[in-house]
């Protein structure tokens, strides 16, 4: 009685196992490495695996610095990175450039030929930057976008009488009176490069619409007037008390976000990204819960005669199909279904950031106040000045000159000829 | 006789065959090294020669080390690296030192409390350091200020914004991390010292301090040279402090071998100068190494006994 039943029981464990392997073939596997915010990369996969049973995603994440910046490094020098991978726009693609497979007929069969056309403009021009002359192929796909801007603390503005500072005079009182009050006036963490970055683009832009862009090409030199302005600008951000004492020292993540988001903060300088706080876990406090607390404008103007900072911006992150990826017709179906589709569409409703392309809306539990920033954002991104550069170099040269000239070890002037110097290399080397 | 005759004949071709395959045991050991510490090592030196991105790789001799030397960074990561140095590694030892001295000597009950309490900041996460010393240091909404405000002083600015004082603000959360260490060594040499050499010295008449510089420190010579090798290496290794409070910054003002290696490699892209860099890292703490062995011995261990 007993063979019998264990030979019933050998063939059904022997069917499952046919089975599951049977399965295992059926399932395409696509592996992405990102540094993108976890739980929502999560449920833009779950997202993409209901849409496509047949397709299982791995999904490795990394802290930006230094875990994925060295993996994708050691991953390149070993021919072993995943399918997908995260990426900026311009030194971070053009580093994995050799990796990347071209994505142009692959997103012309997927979204049509002027799927090109489609990307707002700056995320268009940044898609490319940095690329050889002579090469228009797209190594990597925009994802979402960002807007630059100045948020500010409505409810402590309120408490205080402040209004939306429109003169440099106005940005000083309102950071006089948040000081006064036992408030941080602009948080700025100036430790991180890419938000001193950030507020001198705004900057520059006042005095000239696009000036860094044509520094960076060497149509203009870094040394221009109006870009010393801009750095003299910055200097007297800091002197003039609007950034807070010691903020050369202070990072922006977790210490700005945390006081900003705590309500100790009446100013920083951040993106539309901002707005996902809301969406975070709760607790949530007062300012954060419903975006109820905050509101944003742009940098008044800095020099009479200015206009205020135009918009400053453009991808936030997308992603690159690896030549590895190439061989895999499921690592593309993934790629696209995460830059404009569903994939997208759960990333927008976290409000992770603003899609990179027209025709989407966050969807879900989502306040009026918060869709109507949504939507001012996304009103301003069509016109946004690039905040990228195209090489890593010239980015760092302008971190240390920004560093230096808030220190006061370096004057304007000669932090800039640094910067041009860097660009002078790095346009030789291409 | 029998026995100085068999040790001058050649040995039994078995014993020399079982000889030879006792190698085979290190096998495993010389494997791990070859594949993860001399192939990585060659690798980067022969990266150091070359110049440009994978695809475009062009021979370059020595001129990345032509380059590295004339930058003004790496002159300031050099003034950096021996202040580092001269700094942490006497400071860690004396305060480690007067600590595992009070510990072992005039703390009975709550021995092991001090000893712990001393050392958890060695075992404590980099991260969590980095980001507490941080708010310490910050002014307006930091640790140090709350209490400085108590006594009516205002910090104007914070020590690792200023690049005068970065590089000492950094020295000092170094010291205060791993001074615990510094005192469980000579906590260690301590505990090894021969009670006999002790008491000999009291009965000559040594006692307090005398007893102290006379005797117990040239005893714990063997903990102080391995602190000291240690110190060297830990010196040249400094990376994650650095690039969590300040990034090497301001201006690459507290900018150190560990820092503006990543830079250069993962950050800018420059495998070449990075490697580079990483080579003159490697020469120096060999060199430092070889010095240090032969002015001070290569007996690292703790004192043992009467040696």
């Amino acid at each position: 009685m007993k063979r019998p039943l264990a030979s019933a029981a050998s063939l059904v464990a022997a069917s499952m196992l046919a089975i599951s392997v049977a399965e295992a073939a059926d399932q395409q596997e696509v592996t992405v490495w990102s540094w993108f915010h976890q739980p929502t990369m999560e449920k833009s996969i779950e997202a993409f695996e209901a849409a496509h049973p047949g397709i299982d995603v791995k999904f490795t994440y990394y802290n930006y610095s230094p875990e994925y910046i060295t993996a994708l490094k050691a991953a390149s020098a070993s021919g072993s990175l995943p399918d997908v991978i995260g990426l900026q726009p311009g030194s971070l693609t053009q580093q994995y450039r050799e990796d990347l497979a071209p994505v142009n007929a692959l997103a012309a069969k997927e979204w049509g030929d002027d799927w090109a056309e489609k990307i707002f403009p700056v995320n268009r021009k940044q898609m490319l930057m940095g690329n050889p002359a002579g090469d228009a192929n797209a190594y990597m796909v925009p994802q979402e976008s960002q807007v630059l801007a100045i948020w500010y603390n409505t409810k402590i503005f309120a408490d205080l009488g402040l209004s939306v500072p429109t003169t440099y005079g106005e940005l000083k009182a309102a950071a006089n009176a948040l000081t006064e009050g036992g408030y941080i006036p602009m948080f700025q963490g100036a430790a991180d490069g890419w938000q001193n970055e950030n507020v001198f683009l705004m900057l520059a832009n006042q005095f000239s619409p696009g000036i860094t862009d044509r520094a960076q090409t060497g149509e203009v030199p870094w040394t221009s007037p109006e870009l010393v302005e801009a750095m003299t600008a910055w200097k007297a951000l800091f002197d003039d008390g609007i950034f807070q004492k010691g903020a050369l020292g202070a990072h922006a993540y977790p210490t700005g976000a945390q006081l900003l988001a705590q309500g100790r903060v009446g100013m920083m300088a951040l993106g539309s990204w901002w707005m996902q706080e809301s969406k975070f876990p709760p607790p949530l406090s007062e300012f954060v819960d419903g975006m109820a607390g905050f509101d944003f404008f742009y940098l008044p103007p800095v020099r009479e005669g200015n206009p205020p900072s135009p918009p400053v911006g453009g991808i936030d992150i997308g992603y690159g199909l690896t030549k590895n990826g190439a061989d895999n017709p499921a690592a593309w179906t993934f790629l696209a279904e995460l830059t404009n589709g569903v994939g997208l569409q759960q990333a927008l409703n976290a409000l992770n950031d603003l899609p990179a392309v027209p025709g989407y809306q966050p969807e879900g539990d989502i306040t009026d106040h918060t869709r109507a920033l949504y939507d001012r954002f996304m009103a301003d991104l069509p016109k946004a000045e690039n905040q990228r550069f195209a090489s890593p170099a010239v980015a760092e040269a302008l971190d240390n000159g920004l560093a230096g000239v808030a220190a006061g070890s370096l004057d304007p002037e000669a932090a800039l000829a640094q910067v041009q110097a860097a660009t002078d290399k790095a346009l030789a080397a291409n | 006789m029998s026995v100085s005759r068999a040790a001058s004949e050649p040995a039994p071709p078995r014993s020399r065959l079982r000889a030879e395959r006792l190698y085979l045991f290190a096998l495993p050991a010389v494997l791990l090294f070859v594949v993860f510490i001399a192939y990585p090592i060659l690798w980067v030196a022969g990266q150091s020669l070359y110049t440009g991105n994978r695809a475009s790789e062009t021979w370059a001799g020595l001129a990345n080390y032509r380059a590295v030397l004339v930058d003004p960074t790496f002159w300031i990561v050099v003034r950096n690296m021996v202040l580092w140095g001269a700094i942490t590694i006497p400071v860690q030892m004396l305060i480690g030192g007067l600590l595992a001295w009070f510990i072992e000597r005039h703390t009975h009950g709550l021995r092991g409390f001090f000893r712990t309490a001393f050392f958890l900041p060695v075992v404590t996460s980099v991260s969590v350091i980095s980001l507490v010393w941080v708010q310490i240091y910050a002014p307006y909404y930091g640790i140090a200020q709350a209490y400085l405000a108590r006594i009516g002083i205002t910090m104007v600015s914070s020590p690792i914004a200023e690049p005068s004082q970065a590089i000492y603000a950094l020295i000092l959360v170094n010291v205060w991390q791993w001074t615990g260490f510094s005192m469980l060594m000579y906590i260690a040499g301590l505990a090894n010292l021969p009670g006999e050499v002790l008491d000999a010295a009291r009965v000559d008449g040594a006692s307090g301090w005398r007893l102290a510089t006379g005797v117990v420190v040239p005893m714990l010579a063997p903990a102080t040279r391995s602190l000291l090798l240690l110190g060297i290496i830990g010196t040249l290794q400094t990376f994650p402090i650095v690039h969590l409070m300040t990034g090497g910054g301001p201006n690459h003002a507290s900018e150190v071998f560990g820092t503006h290696i990543f830079r250069q490699s993962f950050v800018l892209g420059d495998t070449g100068q990075g490697a580079t860099l990483s080579v003159i890292v490697l020469l120096l703490a060999l060199a430092l190494s070889l010095v240090q062995i032969a002015v001070l011995g290569a007996r690292l261990a703790p004192a043992k006994g009467g040696a």
